[in-house]
């Protein structure tokens, strides 16, 4: 190859050195053309059915992830604020909720304090009558057996003196025996 | 697994190469060479080769961007992974703002490239084709094969980077203005005043030339860069394959198709690399503490 090579270059000594290398290495404008052609149907093929419709695709697909970014940030943002409204309002329903049992305890306090009171009154009044029956029991029980002592008193004495008492007789010998018991 | 997968590949394909070169092949040319012509436009075998690998890049384009879909699998998930990865490696040398209008010139170049010489080195390239005889022959280089590899052709690497020249002028004028593309050549750089200013100016007036004969030989740099990176590998693999004789040929090149396989990629990025400075050089605002002002 070398020997080609170096035969060819005494035979194109006339056409100088540019000469002898578009010999050697048969550059020729027909060629040359061709292949520039060549080249350019090839990069302009290239630039419309892979270029072109790749780095459509690859931007599309980096507008689609920056869209789906976006969106979502944009759903992180709503669940932070919804969960914010959310923790808001349980916050508020506690609250609610609180004074509803606070209300409700008090409510609940006073009623069975004002029922106790009812029955604290309610059973007074009940000790109140049965005491006041219990008296008139007693007074009466107590005048009954009066009555009846001084008739056995009276019995007992009209017996052992023999005479018939009088009425002040009774009533006097009655009096005397009922404060002597009583006294 | 893999490894043994990929491993076997490239074996199976240096045996089948060796194979099919053993018996006709006599050397490699450094030209590509004429297969078809019709009328006065000539078809070589290295434009065949981009022909097949432009309408194998196409149809896998077609096929993976059919039926997109947002969440993507299979050939779309590949191709998006190649598309988006190199977009991303050329908007950290270029900017957010100039890979937006250039990305389609380096990602082509990336991809024509690396298939392109990966193409290059599948068993049958250089190995298929047909003797010539008669007179005017010439006696070293009898054989014609169909396909070449389509960077070991200066025209087609010239082209790539020439068309490349073009559009770096017409995107530097655009992104500096045309006063701001001279001043970003000649003018000097940094304040100056007093007799150090008219120094200065005279100094980079004279860097301004050098970067002008440097820019005005960036694509011929190029070109050459990338054929004789490719046409060594392919006379690499072809003298290895001529050397293991008619039943041994195709163990020696097999070491070197892994090397091919990495010398195919790392020159497509050295290509889109060096191109992507060249222009991220020209329009290069010294803006970058201001960004990065901005982005802390």
């Amino acid at each position: 190859m070398m020997f080609d090579l170096l035969a060819a270059v005494p035979a194109a000594e006339s056409e100088g050195v540019v000469g002898e290398i578009m010999k050697t290495f048969n550059v020729t404008w027909s060629l040359f053309i061709s292949q520039c052609v060549s080249f350019l149907i090839v990069a302009l093929l290239l630039k419309k059915f892979a270029f072109g419709p790749i780095q459509a695709m690859l931007e599309e697909r980096r507008s689609k992830i920056a869209a789906g970014e976006e969106k979502l940030k944009r759903i992180e943002q709503q669940l932070a604020e919804s969960e914010a409204t959310t923790a808001a309002a349980i916050a508020k329903a506690n609250d609610e909720a609180v004074r509803l049992i606070n209300e409700a305890k008090q409510g609940a306090a006073l009623f069975t304090e004002q029922k106790a009171q009812e029955a604290i009154a309610s059973a007074q009044q009940i000790l109140v009558k049965a005491e006041a029956a219990a008296k008139a029991d007693r007074d009466r029980l107590s005048s009954e057996l009066k009555r009846e002592f001084g008739r056995l008193v009276a019995a007992t004495t009209s017996q052992v003196t023999g005479k018939v008492l009088t009425a002040d007789d009774q009533k006097r010998i009655n009096e005397d025996a009922l404060a002597t018991v009583e006294g | 697994m893999r490894f043994f997968l990929s491993t076997s590949i490239v074996w199976l394909f240096g045996l089948i190469s060796a194979f099919a070169g053993s018996e006709t092949h006599d050397h490699l040319p450094a030209n590509a060479e004429e297969i078809l012509r019709l009328g006065s436009f000539v078809v070589t075998n290295s434009m065949l080769m981009v022909w097949i690998v432009a309408a194998f890049i196409i149809i896998v384009a077609q096929l993976a961007t059919r039926k997109m879909t947002t969440v993507p699998s299979g050939l779309q998930n590949f191709v998006e992974w190649m598309v988006e990865s190199l977009y991303n490696f050329l908007e950290g040398i270029l900017g957010k703002q100039l890979v937006k209008r250039t990305f389609w010139f380096f990602g082509t170049i990336f991809i024509l490239i690396l298939f392109t010489n990966w193409f290059g080195l599948i068993p049958g390239v250089g190995t298929f084709g047909w003797q010539l005889s008669g007179p005017g022959v010439d006696p070293h280089d009898t054989f014609r094969p169909f396909l070449r590899g389509g960077n070991a052709d200066l025209n087609m690497t010239a082209a790539m980077a020439f068309t490349f020249a073009l559009l770096w002028f017409y995107w530097a004028v655009t992104e500096n203005g045309l006063k701001g593309f001279f001043a970003h050549i000649f003018a000097p750089k940094g304040k100056f005043s007093g007799i150090m200013s008219l120094m200065m100016l005279v100094v980079f007036g004279f860097v301004g030339v050098l970067e002008v004969i440097s820019i005005l030989f960036r694509p011929v740099a190029l070109s050459f860069r990338l054929y004789g990176n490719i046409f060594a590998g392919e006379n690499i693999l072809e003298n290895m394959m001529l050397m293991g004789g008619k039943y041994l040929a195709w163990l020696p090149p097999l070491p070197f198709y892994f090397l091919e396989l990495l010398v195919g990629l790392i020159q497509a990025l050295v290509f889109m690399l060096l191109t992507a400075v060249f222009l991220k050089l020209i329009c290069d605002h010294g803006d970058h503490d201001e960004e990065s002002e901005h982005s802390h």
